[in-house]
């Protein structure tokens, strides 16, 4: 094997990614839990996560811009820095969609919540950390297959997006619960695109590990 | 391991530009080995270069690149030893048939080399010297000014054409040589390492002039610098070499023959990606 430095440089690269892929996921998980919970010093943690992810996001900037510098990537390897700096960027994404539904359910919290509304938020936030890992694991992999079945899983959460939305507008006559219907809907629309960041991700494995970038879905899914 | 067949004249079609270079092919080369003393250098190998294309062939040392770019203006001819099996067609016509003049040959495609190689001679008299060996006197000083202003040469020497060569520099001396394959107006210019002997400011000097140059010619370059042939050519030869069974030696191979920004972003070769990358050997 040569270029014994430049591939240190590349296994580092990843590894950071995998490491921003960990918080954004803790950053997640929280963003899920507080749906329920109202746990308001959890939501201020979510929003403070965020400088973690974005600094790694940073990190990963700079280290792909030292790379394609010096060493000139091509093919597989080129392929792989691109990668990351996008998949850095779609993690970077999640990670401000955590901060909007930390802080809207915060800003909800002295308010009375719908609780068949709260259980679809949850299930929609739950398979979103399953998408975020999933893509994060398949890209590890270099797993095709299971990055086209984030597809799929994308389907189910904006099902439940839509129905969401169409709870929301069955409460607008019900006095009270306007303005937690309003906060829910963006909160709704967050997790929805973090489905589709996860997609985005999963694209990008098969852009790294096939060489040609195709959209798994087209603008009207 | 065998060597593909690669369809390369489907391939530059493809690759033709919207300005039209490409669209035409110069070389076809069909089933061509070379041996040194009987010993195989490069064996069967098969494709097309295009007409105004810049094409380059990488590979590493010994995979007989040199020794395929000398088979297009049959440079090999002088080499004691050397045979060329085979089919290469110019424009169409057998480049090896018996009636071909290996002169006229060699007016038409033009080389240059690694090392700048001026004759010991005025600047002027570098350029004027081919095309009087060839007959072509008429207007010489204009042919000399048109030729150094090609080469992008003219504004540094035009006040010094009596001046010996050998006094300029080294990326001057191979913009000269540059200037002097075009004097006698080739179609092709074949350029063996040209900038492997030069500074990175020299070098860059070459790059530019090889796209300027492939707006009226046909430009073959061998380069041990990936990144030079990823910076200017439209369409990259891979070679490699392979090691034969019977353990009786080892020849080159062409492995791959695309788009310049296929080979470098996705090869459909691994030997090709392994090369690419720097992971060869």
């Amino acid at each position: 094997m040569a270029r014994i430095e430049f591939q240190a440089s590349l296994d580092s690269l990843e590894a950071t990614l995998q490491e921003q892929g960990s918080v954004v996921l803790r950053a997640l998980r929280g963003a899920v839990n507080v749906l329920d919970s109202q746990d308001t010093e959890l939501c201020d943690e979510v929003v403070a996560f965020d400088d973690e992810i974005d600094s790694r996001y940073h990190r990963i900037e700079k280290a792909v811009e030292e790379l394609l510098a010096q060493q000139s990537p091509v093919a597989t390897d080129l392929r792989l820095v691109l990668a990351i700096l996008h998949d850095s960027i779609h993690l970077e994404r999640i990670g401000d969609q955590c901060v909007t539904i930390a802080k809207l359910t915060k800003l909800a919290s002295e308010l009375e919540p719908h609780h068949a509304l709260v259980e679809g938020l949850t299930e929609m936030g739950e398979r979103a950390v399953e998408m975020v890992r999933i893509a994060l694991d398949s890209f590890s992999a270099r797993d095709i297959v299971r990055a086209r079945g984030l597809v799929e899983l994308d389907e189910l959460i904006d099902r439940t997006n839509r129905r969401v939305s169409d709870q929301v507008l069955s409460m607008a006559s019900t006095p009270g619960t306007q303005e937690w219907g309003m906060r829910m809907i963006v909160v709704s629309r967050c997790i929805e695109r973090i489905g589709d960041n996860a997609v985005d991700i999963g694209e990008q494995t098969a852009f790294l590990v096939t060489g040609e970038f195709h959209e798994f879905t087209d603008a009207s899914h | 391991m065998t060597t593909p067949r690669i369809d390369s004249g489907k391939l530059g079609q493809l690759a033709a530009t919207p300005d039209g270079r490409g669209a035409e092919t110069v070389f076809t080369v069909k089933d061509l080995s070379v041996t040194y003393s009987g010993n195989l250098a490069l064996n069967d190998v098969t494709l097309d270069i295009q007409k105004n294309f810049v094409t380059a062939f990488i590979g590493p040392s010994g995979c007989g690149k040199s020794t395929f770019i000398r088979c297009f203006n049959r440079m090999n001819d002088l080499v004691p030893g050397a045979a060329v099996n085979g089919e290469v067609l110019y424009h169409d016509r057998d480049l090896y048939g018996a009636n071909v003049d290996p002169v006229e040959v060699r007016r038409r495609i033009g080389m240059v080399f690694q090392k700048p190689n001026p004759f010991p001679k005025s600047i002027y008299d570098n350029i004027a010297f081919g095309p009087r060996i060839l007959k072509m006197t008429k207007d010489m000083d204009e042919r000399v000014e048109q030729s150094l202003r090609h080469a992008a040469l003219w504004d540094e020497v035009k006040d010094r054409l009596k001046e010996n060569a050998l006094g300029l520099s080294g990326g001057q001396q191979q913009r000269l040589c540059i200037a002097r394959a075009l004097a006698v107006e080739p179609d092709v210019i074949l350029m063996d390492e040209p900038a492997s002997a030069l500074d990175p400011i020299s070098t860059s000097r070459i790059e530019d002039l090889i796209h300027e140059l492939k707006t009226e010619y046909t430009i073959v370059i061998v380069t041990h610098n990936m990144q030079q042939a990823a910076r200017v050519a439209d369409m990259t030869a891979f070679f490699s070499v392979e090691l034969r069974e019977d353990g009786s030696g080892r020849h080159g191979v062409l492995v791959e023959y695309d788009q310049t920004t296929k080979v470098f972003t996705n090869p459909g070769d691994k030997r090709t990606e392994d090369y690419v990358t720097g992971r060869f050997g």
